[in-house]
């Protein structure tokens, strides 16, 4: 391939000065081929990695999974097998040429659901069927074969839309999925002192402060799909007051819960700028109406910061987009503590275009790439290089650096993530130092 | 019930091997998909995407390229990833999505070209086949495409089809494939697709021979014979050693399950030095020239199973995934990696 070819990039001011809707065709997905690059699988293909649609998807406890697709659809998961936690659980009906012409694939899916509820040891809680881009274009009425099957298997059945091709749509299907998995929760009587989290699909650092600061203002019971160990515990999350949404791609769910079971919701945002933490809670508790004290998560959040800065205030950083932050936002941080932003990968959106803005003014020469871009098969790291890349990707960019990945199973959130961050920078530099 | 799959996961598909087979070619390889496809490639059926950068894109349809067909806007960006890429040519590989919309493969050829001034592959796939047969067209059209000249036959080369890593399991089959030729007198061993590049591939008509290592590289070996008369042998030598010898399976029942031409090779190993009785069976393509009597095609798990089971076998060599399906099999397992039915390379 081309020697002289070089990966697309404009700087934070250059990007700024453009404005959001006239951003360089590099920066619209919709304008250029995607490059699938090592750095970015897990956003060009949510399933491959992280938690896609069908991971996502057997988040009720005791659910089994038909997909029902074409093979190439569930290669992937032949990665999840037995050491991924989710053998017995997955099950796949193929499709061939026929299915995809007459449809008739349609009436066997009762008989397949009851066959694998007659497979499993255990009666599953629910069957989730799978289905993708080929029903989607044929116009597949799920909601009515899932009758049939639950029919057919006595089993409560749930459609779950893994459509690739409705990503940018008014219901992409990590939207969708958040709604289906909590589709099979009743309405019960509300309880005051219950609350649920929802948003990610894999829990809240157990550090976090919210746990502590909403117990501490009167809540028992703080649920989350992902801490339920039975469907028992997981119909229980109807018993909600409020829903506590972490992910905007849940508000699907969280206006279904709100008209089906009456769970009011209140939305927040994972944030790394202490000052913006602090408001979004002062905020959320006044509209709660409790007590809310965290002053004291503040000041620790701040003081690990400054023991950060002490040590390593010179670090200049790569911020990647496959971490558990938005680009934007964290090196929008990153600069108001001090620190110095080189490279940013991340794709832009009207939401984080503000946080753009902003870094605009305070490092306006931080170059910042899409991901997507073809043009990223040719990327070389700058020179003088980052001290640090945060996110698989801005690592994958920059091999020589100190790695801080950031996107474990744990979800990082408010002060305690702010901590945990830096608390993993040092340990990053230090490792780098040894 | 068929194509219901309750204990495996499904096999590499057609549209990776079509994939695979191009890799190393410099091209622009663009995968017809919304994304998911194009990740399902490269993060799992691909091992060399983490190690070789080649240029592999996805379309990223969405739902109104798909209802209103706007293959315009695919030219389009087809185009400006060309451009100064030095590219040698673009495949456009199918997917379930064109299969349902019913793209127009040859038309997307005829007018790419024209357009983005490269040789233009378009490789049919569907998602719904296996990789071989993506593999197959691919590796054809390949050297329809550039094979063109009748060249001088250069004694001592060796050309080799039907190579990539769903089939060997090994990113060192090239290697492995060379010095193994190599102590057999042929000087010059080129195996397209892993390790030879384009050039490789316009001179094959020079080859003294060429070498089937999968069922995949037929269809070409086949074409090559006919329109250079270039012979062919098939055979592919394992990628690794078995961890044990060939005396132990003395008057024994062994099935070999893996791609048809690596069964086939290992069996006539074991035939050589044992009075074995040897069946090959497989999931994938296998030659009717090359098939025995005995041999087995599978076609669903269930069959697979009860197949197995009532085949009596003392010994199986396969890819231990499969071993799953059999939890009432008292033989012996001798695993036998194929990348692609469980993704994994050989030690």
């Amino acid at each position: 391939m081309g020697a002289m070819a070089e990966a697309f990039y404009r700087t934070a001011a250059q990007l700024a000065g453009s404005g959001c809707d006239e951003l360089p065709r590099e920066f619209q997905p919709d304008k250029h081929l995607i490059y699938s690059s090592p750095a970015t699988l897990a956003f060009n293909s949510p399933g491959a990695q992280g938690f896609g649609v069908k991971r996502a998807g057997l988040a009720i406890p005791g659910s089994v999974m038909l997909l029902i697709s074409p093979g190439c659809c569930g290669r992937n998961t032949a990665a999840s097998g037995p050491s991924g936690g989710y053998s017995g659980r997955m099950f796949y009906m193929l499709l061939d040429e026929t299915d995809i012409v007459t449809g008739r694939h349609l009436s066997k899916i009762p008989g397949a659901v009851k066959e694998i509820c007659g497979y499993c040891s255990e009666k599953p809680t629910a069957v989730m069927l799978c289905i993708t881009c080929v029903d989607a274009l044929l116009g597949t009425d799920m909601e009515r074969v899932c009758r049939s099957a639950q029919e057919a298997a006595h089993v409560p059945v749930v459609p779950c839309y893994m459509y690739a091709l409705t990503r940018e749509g008014r219901h992409p299907p990590m939207a969708a999925v958040r709604k289906a998995v909590y589709s099979l929760l009743k309405p019960m009587a509300k309880r005051a002192d219950c609350m649920n989290i929802i948003g990610s699909f894999s829990p809240l650092s157990g550090g976090c402060e919210l746990y502590r600061l909403f117990h501490k203002a009167g809540v028992r019971h703080i649920r989350e799909i992902s801490r339920c160990t039975s469907f028992g515990e997981y119909l229980n999350m109807a018993q909600a007051n409020f829903n506590l949404v972490l992910n905007p791609e849940s508000r699907l769910a969280s206006g279904w819960m709100e008209k089906a079971l009456r769970i009011p919701s209140i939305e927040i945002s994972r944030m790394y700028q202490i000052d913006k933490i602090h408001n979004q809670y002062r905020l959320m508790a006044k509209a709660l109406d409790i007590p809310w004290e965290d002053q004291q998560d503040y000041n620790a959040a701040q003081e690990e910061i400054a023991r950060f800065r002490e040590k390593y205030g010179g670090t200049v950083f790569a911020i990647g987009e496959i971490a558990d932050a938005d680009p934007f936002e964290l090196s929008l941080a990153l600069l108001r503590y001090g620190f110095r932003v080189s490279e940013i990968y991340g794709t832009i959106n009207k939401i984080n275009f503000r946080f753009l803005q902003k870094i605009a003014v305070l490092s306006p020469d931080t170059r910042v790439y899409s991901n997507l871009s073809p043009t990223m098969l040719y990327y070389r790291p700058s020179t003088p290089q980052a001290g640090i890349t945060v996110g698989k990707d801005a690592a994958y960019y920059n091999p020589g650096c100190a790695h801080v990945m950031w996107c474990g199973e744990e979800q990082p959130f408010g002060y305690d993530g702010v901590r945990s961050l830096f608390k993993a920078f040092a340990k990053a530099l230090e490792g780098v130092a040894k | 019930m068929k194509g219901l799959l309750k204990v495996l996961s499904p096999f590499a598909p057609d549209q990776s091997g079509a994939v695979e087979a191009l890799y190393e070619f410099g091209g622009i390889i663009v995968v017809c998909d919304a994304g998911g496809c194009t990740g399902n490639i490269c993060g799992f059926d691909e091992p060399r995407w983490f190690k070789k950068k080649s240029a592999i894109f996805s379309v990223g349809l969405r739902d109104m390229d798909a209802i209103l067909g706007r293959d315009d806007r695919l030219i389009s960006k087809l185009k400006a990833a060309a451009e100064g890429s030095g590219a040698n040519f673009v495949a456009v590989i199918g997917t379930p999505v064109p299969a349902v919309i019913g793209t127009d493969f040859r038309a997307l050829k005829r007018i790419g070209e024209k357009k983005v001034g490269l040789p233009f592959l378009t490789i049919g796939t569907k998602g719904t086949g296996l990789y071989d047969v993506g593999e197959e067209d691919a590796l054809l059209q390949l050297l329809k495409t550039f094979a063109l000249e009748a060249l001088p036959v250069e004694k001592g080369t060796l050309g080799v089809l039907g190579a990539t890593p769903l089939d060997i399991s090994s990113l060192s089959a090239a290697e492995k494939f060379t010095e193994a030729y190599r102590q057999k007198g042929w000087k010059d061993v080129r195996c397209y697709g892993m390790g030879s590049g384009i050039n490789a591939v316009r001179r094959a008509s020079a080859a003294q021979q060429n070498l089937v290592v999968s069922p995949a590289g037929l269809k070409t070996a086949r074409y090559l014979q006919k329109k250079f008369g270039t012979p062919f042998t098939v055979c592919c030598p394992l990628p690794h050693k078995l961890p044990c010898g060939f005396q132990s399976f003395y008057g024994k029942r062994l099935l070999i399950i893996h791609q048809q031409v690596l069964a086939d090779t290992l069996r006539d190993s074991i035939l050589q030095s044992t009075d074995a009785d040897v069946t090959v069976a497989s999931w994938f393509m296998m030659d009717r020239a090359l098939r025995e009597s005995q041999d087995l095609h599978f076609e669903s798990e269930q069959q697979f199973q009860t197949t197995v089971m009532r085949g009596g076998y003392d010994v199986i060599l396969g890819d231990k995934m499969m071993k799953r399906a059999l939890p009432d099999y008292k033989g012996k397992w001798i695993d036998l990696p194929h990348f692609a039915v469980s993704g994994r390379l050989v030690p």
